[in-house]
């Protein structure tokens, strides 16, 4: 029989043919024992649904074969899907839907195949949704509406048990939010709006009741670990089963729940907040809070001006010393009283370099710290000490480090690089014209009386101020060194 | 050729066609049937009946898969019809889905 001589098919005899082949799936994907379908099965419910479609009209059925195949899919999933699903809870409720949701996914495929003539033409003639995408509505509307709402309260409270340190099964987790983000066909709307927005809003709460237990109990650096602990497992979460997309919105969450929220408080606390963890070199805890902290909007903020506030402190309490220890000896040789002094600009250096490296290593080099920094030491480099202001002790000693015979006997490295941060603090100092003024009078000095200790480290002081401060600044220095080290040159 | 590689074409008076895989996968209708998930009962692995098409036509239907990949892969020939084969031919193409 070739295709010309075809009998017609009949409506009624057409779709009972069909309807068994279409039973035969069904007892497949029930897992009752039924033969696979064989090669010559599949030509015959192909070919039934081409005859059908090809037929003269009125007996062209793709309109009918079109409506059938939907009802089809329905029949199957009021019959026996929903009954089977309804009478399950939790865990098993989850486990059945992941069952169903894959042999639907199966029934689609192979009824779209049967009926794959329908796709070419008559859908496609008429703009209708294809094939697979009717199957998959079809599972949407009766099983997906009813059930979403179960199968997200059971799969937060899976989540809320495995953040109590329980273990749960994170295969059938991500096999269920497979089936939120399928089920939108491209889009993530369901998973979204049925999903994750329930999701985290228990995600805030859980950890709105943690750190309100922990704030109480913890000192800082603990808190801090613990909270760096929770966005770790929370990032894990997502890598494990949640959707990518949702990594952001969750981290944000636990961040303003744990740290923003409680921030202040943190980095007040009174025997371990960031005074404290300043005030004891805590180098590590001190990195973590800026870890933790850089990641919330404005985190930094607070901390940078404790920072600020404790550089200020230890500074003036070296303003302090300074001036103890002069006023004691005022009474003896002003040369003992400038050893106090140098001292004092010793330390101001040290304490320079400390804060510097706290700036670049702990606080990762962040301009919120530069300035913290750069403001403390400009409130107290500018108060003199016992009478000297601070310019005119900062000439003072660079004139020792210069002059031959000065109280600072150090080698040419040594000189170089203390002479390299000397300049750096005068970037802090107000009155640098005053320095200039000082420095002119004492190199002046120097080279008259022939007590320079070294023209390189000279040459080498001026182009570190000519960089730092402009060549108005140095160009009289400069000529003086020429003047006097060319002739004595020669 | 291995036998997992070829199918079996049998037209409507019986005659057995044995092509490659890969020729037959040239219609559509074939290639979904071949990779259809978790389907065939091993015996009759790669048999495919048409009890609709003519020996002559299934036969001009297996030069042209034939032919088909050739041209795919280069060798730009062309492919001659008898003329009182067209309409049958045509009518089996669109049932194939070649």
């Amino acid at each position: 029989m070739t295709m010309n001589e075809r009998k017609m098919i009949d409506l009624e005899q057409g779709w009972e043919f069909m309807q068994k082949g279409i039973t035969k799936l069904k007892n497949i994907l029930e897992g009752l024992p039924e033969p696979q379908f064989s090669s010559e099965d599949y030509m015959m419910l192909y070919t039934t649904i081409y005859n059908m479609c090809t037929q003269k009209p009125p007996h062209d059925y793709s309109q009918q074969l079109y409506d059938k195949y939907r009802e089809a899919f329905e029949d199957y999933i009021t019959s026996m899907v929903l009954p089977s699903l309804r009478e399950k809870h939790d865990e098993f409720m989850l486990r059945e839907l992941v069952k169903r949701w894959t042999n639907h996914k199966v029934m689609v495929r192979w009824l779209s195949r049967f009926f794959h003539y329908l796709d070419r033409y008559f859908i496609a003639r008429r703009s209708l949704s294809p094939l697979n995408e009717v199957g998959l509505t079809c599972f949407r509307n009766l099983v997906y509406l009813e059930l979403n709402g179960k199968v997200r309260d059971a799969v937060i409270s899976l989540i809320d048990q495995e953040r109590e340190g329980e273990q749960i099964d994170r295969a059938l987790l991500k096999n269920i939010l497979d089936i939120f983000v399928e089920i939108g066909m491209g889009q993530m709307d369901y998973y979204e709006n049925d999903f994750e927005d329930a999701m985290l809003k228990d995600t805030a709460a859980y950890y709105s009741r943690k750190a309100s237990n922990w704030i109480q109990e913890d000192s800082c650096p603990d808190y801090m670990l613990k909270a760096e602990e929770c966005l770790k497992r929370e990032k894990e979460r997502v890598s494990h089963y949640l959707h990518s997309s949702s990594e952001p919105k969750l981290l944000e969450k636990v961040q303003n729940e744990l740290l923003s929220v409680y921030g202040n408080q943190l980095l007040e606390k009174e025997h371990s907040g960031c005074h404290a963890l300043l005030r004891d070199d805590k180098v590590n805890d001190l990195s973590r809070m800026f870890r933790l902290f850089s990641k919330i909007p404005r985190g930094l903020e607070p901390v940078s001006s404790i920072f600020k506030q404790h550089v200020t402190g230890e500074g003036t309490a070296l303003v302090k010393q300074a001036e103890d220890a002069a006023s004691n000896k005022k009474a003896e040789k002003k040369d003992v009283v400038g050893l106090q002094e140098q001292v004092f600009v010793r330390k101001v250096i040290e304490l320079h370099d400390k804060y510097l490296a706290y700036v670049s290593d702990c606080f990762q080099n962040h301009t919120l710290f530069h300035k913290a920094l750069k403001e403390a030491f400009e409130i107290f480099c500018n108060k003199g000490v016992s009478g000297s202001s601070s310019a005119e002790l900062l000439a003072t000693f660079c004139d020792n480090i210069l002059k031959k015979g000065g109280s600072e006997k150090l080698s040419d490295e040594a000189i170089e690089e203390t002479l390299e941060k000397v300049v750096k603090l005068l970037a802090y100092i107000s009155d640098k014209d005053l320095f200039a003024e000082f420095y002119r009078k004492k190199l002046a000095r120097r080279l008259l009386f022939d007590k320079s200790a070294n023209d390189d480290h000279e040459r080498s002081i001026l182009t570190k101020l000519k960089q730092q401060c402009g060549g108005q600044f140095t160009s009289k220095m400069e000529g003086m060194v020429s003047l006097f080290i060319s002739s004595y040159g020669s | 050729m291995r036998k997992e590689d070829t199918v079996k074409l049998i037209s409507a008076e019986g005659f057995e066609f044995v092509i490659s895989k890969e020729a037959a996968m040239v219609s559509q209708t074939i290639r979904n049937m071949l990779t259809s998930p978790g389907s065939f009962a091993e015996a009759q692995h790669g048999e495919v009946t048409f009890p609709e098409i003519s020996t002559t036509i299934l036969e001009k239907i297996c030069q042209y898969f034939h032919w088909s990949l050739q041209y795919a892969s280069g060798k730009e020939t062309e492919f001659p019809i008898e003329p009182e084969l067209t309409l049958e031919l045509m009518m089996a193409a669109n049932y194939l889905h070649t």
